[in-house]
């Protein structure tokens, strides 16, 4: 067997494992160095979040839960902290019964760590089991109508951050993350009809199915994945820290060459093959 | 059985991490071979967000927004919410499924309803949105460049799904086939952002070792804990191995 025979033929655990080593190097080392390039789409969720009027709340509605944590996590996190920073209060609603504690520990760290309040800088409405459209409908309308309490039943009326906040008119902007479609109830119950500025951070999954909503417009921003966090913590001034963004970043970019590395050599070793095996009939099959 | 108790809350966050690193080898084994480490680990998964499902469904949904105000507050219509609710239930049994035909109708009915206002606000604007301007409005040269490429790769998409008609113009195959590289460009840059997502799950799970359970697992008596669990899952895998070997035989 030579060595082209042998390329196609490496058993996968072994290229498994090679990922994983390829991809440990970045996450160990932990670069703070962070993407320099950033998508017109991140700039845009940067704007459109830094100019929501100080009187104004914004809902962050987070859909995701564990399974997703690797990619949602980190966008959580950046939205957290520029909102946070800029003094622009928050409402927290969760719609995964996991991801509702998840993204309350989330706050809280971000939160002590800028030495913020909870209830007075930002509230977490807990678990909401849906259905959505009817509460992104409702919430349009009358917002103390739909969420009466916070996840501890605490009246919203009772708490600083929310007790002037009645509908659509005191919600400066809307953050989806998730890693399903449901950015359209949004965009058909709310954005839409009430023209409220909407910034989207779905799973790299989804990200591509969701540009034809930011070339109509029905989109404000977008943070894609992963590489979409690291590049909104670029701009909110963490780009010489040593976030696990950034390291994902590198490790993905890491991993992706190695795909193509092995993509290529796998179709050189094919081609090369077929170039040195005697020919038989029948020529191009499938 | 205190003692525990306070052991177990005192190493909390060194058990949760003991627990996660086993779960994510154990889930990570099917990569090597189907076996029942894995099946073991994917149950309690499923087990777990099952029960803790239903206690955040009670805590943060029922109790404070159905069964306190319908106890508590006077608010006795919320029981009618129990009755529609339950009649889901009926379509396990043969006699009274019906019953449960009832809530399922309305649910549909309500969905096709709100799928007429789902497609006019999500896809008229993105109509609208297509109808560019080639020239003027301030357009620089490479604006209109990139307007033309949008037009030429939106009706060459377009005419490929064009199936009322034989496809027999040579302008038409020739667009229809561009349009079909088009998609198939389309749906690559898919398959790559799920590459890229995959792969991204992944490294939150290698984060997870070698940044949170590794430096933990270096230290002292887990150290000592580690070195025993590999020994052990050493010893489980010659086993397997003679055996598996033997019945080959």
């Amino acid at each position: 067997m030579n060595i082209l025979e042998k390329l196609q033929t490496i058993d996968r655990r072994i290229l498994y494992l090679l990922i994983a080593a390829v991809i440990a190097i970045p996450l160990l080392q932990r670069p703070s160095r962070h993407p320099r390039i950033v998508f017109s789409e991140v700039k845009n969720a940067y704007t459109t979040l830094s100019k929501v009027p100080k009187n104004k709340i914004v809902i962050i509605s987070c859909v995701w839960g564990p399974g997703t944590r690797a990619e949602n996590e980190p966008q959580t996190k950046a939205i957290i902290k520029h909102l946070l920073m800029e003094d622009t209060r928050f409402v927290m609603l969760s719609w995964d019964q996991l991801g509702s504690q998840l993204t309350y520990e989330d706050a809280v760290e971000i939160g002590k760590q800028l030495g913020k309040r909870y209830g007075k800088d930002w509230v977490h409405l807990g678990y909401n089991p849906g259905p959505m459209y009817a509460i992104i409908r409702g919430l349009g309308k009358s917002f103390t109508g739909v969420f009466k309490v916070d996840r501890f039943g605490k009246k919203l009326k009772d708490i600083p951050a929310t007790k002037n906040v009645r509908d659509y008119r005191d919600i400066g902007a809307v953050v989806e993350i998730t890693p399903s479609g449901t950015v359209s109830s949004w965009i058909a119950y709310f954005n839409q009809p009430y023209n409220v500025p909407l910034v989207f951070c779905p799973t790299a999954v989804m990200s591509a199915e969701a540009y034809p909503y930011l070339d109509s417009g029905q989109l404000d921003g977008m943070l894609n994945g992963v590489i979409g966090a690291a590049q909104y913590e670029t701009l909110i001034g963490m780009e010489n820290e040593r976030t696990y963004a950034a390291a994902a970043a590198w490790a993905l970019s890491c991993a992706h060459i190695f795909i193509i590395v092995l993509i290529v050599l796998g179709n050189l070793g094919y081609a090369l093959s077929r170039r040195s095996a005697p020919q038989r009939g029948g020529g191009r099959t499938g | 059985m205190v003692e525990l108790a306070d052991w177990i809350a005192a190493n909390a966050k060194t058990i949760a991490l003991w627990c996660g690193a086993l779960a994510t080898f154990a889930i990570y084994s099917v990569l090597y071979a189907e076996n029942k480490f894995y099946r073991l680990f994917e149950h309690i998964f499923i087990g777990l967000s099952a029960g803790f499902g239903v206690y955040v469904t009670w805590s943060q949904v029922l109790e404070p927004k159905w069964w306190q105000p319908m106890v508590h507050k006077g608010h006795w219509q919320w029981a009618f919410a129990a009755v529609l609710g339950s009649m889901f239930y009926f379509m396990y049994s043969k006699k009274h499924a019906w019953i449960s035909r009832v809530i399922f109708g309305l649910f549909m009915g309500l969905s096709a309803g709100l799928m007429f206002r789902d497609f006019y606000e999500i896809y008229f604007p993105q109509m609208g949105a297509s109808m560019k301007p080639i020239v003027g409005n301030g357009m620089s040269f490479w604006d209109s460049v990139n307007v033309f490429i949008f037009y030429m790769i939106l009706l060459c998409s377009m005419t490929y799904f064009f199936f009322s008609f034989e496809h027999d113009s040579p302008i038409v195959q020739k667009s229809a086939a561009a349009g079909r590289w088009f998609l198939m460009i389309g749906f690559g840059a898919i398959f790559g952002a799920t590459v890229m997502g995959r792969m991204t799950l992944f490294i939150g799970r290698l984060n997870f070792l070698v940044i949170d359970w590794w430096p933990s697992a270096r230290s002292a008596w887990q150290f000592r804990t580690f070195q025993g669990i590999v020994a052990v899952i050493i010893v489980a895998l010659v086993v397997w191995i003679i055996n598996a070997l033997r019945t080959r035989k």
